[in-house]
């Protein structure tokens, strides 16, 4: 059979593809948009962490104990009123190693950019999970941080344990 | 020894399928070619400008990806650099869409520079830590219009091939998804205590994005019932490592609409639509060159 020569070049360009496809994914961990092993939902089972937010008020009593997620106080608030994406979010929260200056302003810039209404006072809970050997579910949310718009950024309004 | 013909028999065969270069091409095909175009250029531009926006409000680094791992994206952090890049990139699309390359030297790289500040794009957007992949199919589509435009002088082949290039992608992607949750947990990945472990998440970030949430009654039949939960799963695995099937013309649509049932599937369990790729697989799962043909002839060639 003889190719087309149109096939021999898409065949040699597919090619080359593939290789800097593999290379690239080989060094950068699996991705290098658009070329990704596509490892999400693998690790099935695992324990996971994500993240929520509630409004709270100036005259509320800060508790920094983890609770069940059921317990948790405070109003629930919509990222979205933001314009924030929860993924943004969980990951910022799960992925940040230590909380500095910086990082606590990143956090409140992310959540206050545009916010719905001011002033606004807003603690934001990592919540994780893990499945048990009863075959349930067991969530507990974590206080990590108050950002609020009348709040000047800082990392004493962080949780003591990850304060600097 | 085996002729040459025979050896690569499956290879060629592959080829035949993925681009048939040695088609009659038809008005089907001609216009479907650029309607293919036409949405992954809308869906690049779309992408350049939802991105920027978000870019506008980060300051901070969390997780380098991409271009990232190699440069100080933060360049693109805390001013307008991002919108002026949208515009670069739309800008460039529209030119590469018009076939700029009839009245400017170089006009056949405005795909290929649209590609590559796109990717810059999506370098100084994700760096929050988030590793999305719903952009994936169309970012590889992108790339196979820009490849198209730089290798092939004949138009007709390049479309061509950009299609057969999305149609390869795809196959290989999902595939390789299978791949990763086989060798992390072999056939134990279905079990569907897992897809719970998901329902909860997915339930958590609905709290998060708009503060309270109500689960669907397929999500609750999956959490009532373990078998159900591993049906789903089964059928998502399944489907997704037989994915390569797309590439060959015979298989093609039922596997696409296996991915399209899969993505539904995922919709409904976990709330995640990756919306630009189901238009996507949409465009791609069905013959509408052929369909284009069979409705509105063209004199002198046979319907294809």
């Amino acid at each position: 059979m003889s190719l087309n020569p149109h096939t021999n070049n898409a065949r040699t360009t597919l090619l080359g593809v593939l290789i800097v496809y593999a290379l690239t994914v080989a060094i950068n961990l699996g991705e290098f948009w658009p070329f990704s092993i596509y490892p999400m939902f693998s690790q099935a089972g695992n324990p996971w962490s994500r993240a929520i937010v509630r409004e709270v008020q100036p005259e509320d009593s800060l508790s920094w104990n983890a609770l069940p997620l059921a317990d948790v106080p405070g109003q629930p608030y919509g990222v979205r009123s933001g314009g924030v994406d929860p993924i943004d979010l969980a990951n910022f929260v799960s992925k940040t190693a230590i909380w500095n200056q910086d990082r606590v302003a990143a956090l409140s810039l992310m959540l206050l950019a545009d916010p719905p209404k001011e002033p606004l006072r807003l603690m934001v809970y990592r919540v994780q999970a893990r499945l048990t050997e009863q075959d349930s579910i067991a969530m507990t949310a974590m206080p990590y941080v108050v950002v609020g718009t009348d709040l000047p950024p800082d990392t004493k309004h962080l949780n003591p344990e990850l304060r600097p | 020894m085996i002729p040459r013909s025979r050896q690569w028999h499956f290879f060629d065969s592959l080829w035949h399928h993925l681009f048939g270069f040695e088609r009659p091409d038809s008005r089907g095909q001609r216009i479907f070619r650029r309607l293919f175009e036409a949405f992954i250029a809308g869906a690049s531009v779309w992408l350049a400008w939802y991105w920027g926006r978000y870019t506008l409000r980060i300051s901070d680094i969390v997780l380098e990806l991409g271009f990232a791992r190699y440069i100080d994206i933060s360049f693109m952090h805390g001013n307008a650099l991002p919108i002026w890049n949208a515009w670069a990139i739309t800008g460039l699309i529209i030119l590469g869409f018009l076939r700029i390359d009839r009245w400017i030297p170089l006009g056949r790289w405005a795909y290929m520079a649209a590609m590559l500040l796109l990717m810059l794009q999506y370098a100084a957007r994700f760096v929050l830590g988030e590793i999305p992949h719903s952009s994936n199919l169309v970012g590889m589509g992108l790339m196979g219009f820009a490849l198209a435009e730089l290798q092939f002088k004949d138009r007709v082949a390049g479309g061509r091939f950009a299609i057969g290039f999305s149609y390869f992608f795809i196959g290989l992607g999902y595939t390789s998804a299978a791949a990763s949750k086989l060798i992390a947990r072999g056939f134990a990945w279905a079990d569907g205590r897992h897809l719970w472990m998901w329902i909860n998440e997915k339930a958590v970030d609905e709290v998060a994005r708009s503060g309270s949430v109500e689960l669907n009654w397929v999500q609750q039949l999956a959490l009532d019932h373990w078998w159900i939960a591993t049906a789903f799963l089964a059928f998502g695995l399944i489907t997704e490592a037989l994915a390569w099937l797309v590439w060959y013309r015979g298989t093609r649509y039922v596997a696409m609409w296996a991915v399209f049932g899969l993505h539904m599937g995922i919709w409904v369990t976990m709330d995640i639509l990756f919306a630009l790729s189901v238009y996507e697989i949409l465009l791609l799962g069905l013959p509408w060159a052929a369909i284009i043909d069979r409705l509105w002839p063209e004199k002198g060639l046979a319907a294809n």
